[in-house]
C-alpha cells in the first residue's frame, strides 16, 4: 500500500511540477505540459509491445500459458497508451500546426502500429481453444515487433517531419531541455514505467484467476 | 479561471480516480485470489 500511495503522490507532484514549477518552452507556449503525458505515454507503447514481444517469444519456447498471460496484458496496455499518446499528440499537433491530424510521418506511423496491434487484438478474440490462441497470437506479436523500430524511430526520419527527433538533446546542446522541465519530465516517465507495471501485475493476477475459476468449475461438473 | 490550472485540476482529478478505481480492483482480485 505504502508503495501505491508513493506512486500516487509521485505523479501528484510531478504533474504540479510540470504545471507550477517548470518554466514553458518560448516556441510551445502553454503547449508545453503536453509533452509530460504525450513522451511518457509513447514511451510506455513501446516498452509495452517489446515486453509482449519477450513475452511471446518465451511462450514459444516453453508454451506456459504464464507468459501468454504476460504478452497479452501488455498488448492490450501498448494499445491504450498508443491511444493516449496519439490523442495528446494529435492536441498538440492543433496547438502547434493548426491541425489535429494532417498525416504527417509520425501520425501516419502511429495510425499502422495502432492497426497491427488491433489486428493482434482481434485475432486472440477471434481464437476459442487456450493453447492454440496463445501459440498464434505469439507469433503473430513476435512478427508485429519486428515493424515498431521501423514505425517509431526509422520510418519518421526517412521522411521530412514536422515532428521533433525522438531522441531528447543533452544539456548544453541546442534544444536541451531547461532542468525543470527534464526533472518534471524525468519523474512522469519514471511515474508512468511504474503505473505500467502496477496495471500489467493487476490484468495478469486477474485473467488467472479467471482461469483458476473456470477450471475449478469445469472439475466439479 | 487560468486555463493552465483547470487543466491542472482535471488531470489530477482523473489521476485521483484512476488511482482510487485501481486500489479498489486490486481489493477485489485479491479477494477473488483469497477464494
Amino acid at each position: 500500500m505504502a508503495l501505491r500511495l508513493l506512486l500516487f503522490l509521485w505523479i501528484a507532484a510531478a504533474m504540479l511540477g510540470g504545471f507550477l514549477w517548470a518554466p514553458l518552452v518560448t516556441a510551445l507556449g502553454a503547449s508545453t505540459r503536453v509533452l509530460y503525458f504525450h513522451i511518457p505515454s509513447a514511451w510506455i507503447t513501446v516498452l509495452a509491445l517489446g515486453w509482449s514481444m519477450l513475452h511471446s517469444v518465451q511462450y514459444l519456447r516453453t508454451r506456459r500459458l504464464d507468459h501468454d498471460d504476460q504478452a497479452a496484458a501488455a498488448a492490450e496496455l501498448g494499445v491504450l497508451f498508443c491511444i493516449v499518446a496519439a490523442v495528446s499528440g494529435s492536441l498538440w499537433a492543433k496547438a502547434q500546426w493548426g491541425s489535429y491530424w494532417n498525416w504527417d510521418p509520425r501520425e501516419t506511423t502511429i495510425f499502422f502500429l495502432l492497426l497491427i496491434y488491433g489486428a493482434y487484438l482481434a485475432l486472440r478474440s477471434a481464437i476459442e481453444g487456450e493453447e492454440k490462441r496463445a501459440r498464434l497470437a505469439a507469433a503473430y506479436s513476435v512478427i508485429a515487433f519486428v515493424t515498431v523500430p521501423f514505425l517509431v524511430f526509422v520510418v519518421p526520419r526517412l521522411h521530412a517531419t514536422l515532428h521533433p527527433s525522438p531522441i531528447l538533446p543533452q544539456p548544453g546542446e541546442r534544444g536541451a531541455m531547461d532542468p525543470r522541465i527534464r526533472i518534471c519530465f524525468l519523474a512522469m516517465l519514471a511515474g508512468f514505467t511504474a503505473l505500467f507495471f502496477w496495471i500489467l501485475s493487476l490484468k495478469v493476477r486477474l485473467v488467472r484467476s479467471e482461469r483458476r475459476a473456470r477450471q475449478e468449475s469445469a472439475a466439479q461438473s | 479561471m487560468n486555463g493552465n490550472l483547470v487543466v491542472l485540476g482535471v488531470a489530477l482529478l482523473a489521476w485521483g480516480l484512476l488511482f482510487l478505481y485501481l486500489l479498489r480492483l486490486e481489493r477485489r482480485i485479491r479477494d477473488l485470489e483469497k477464494r
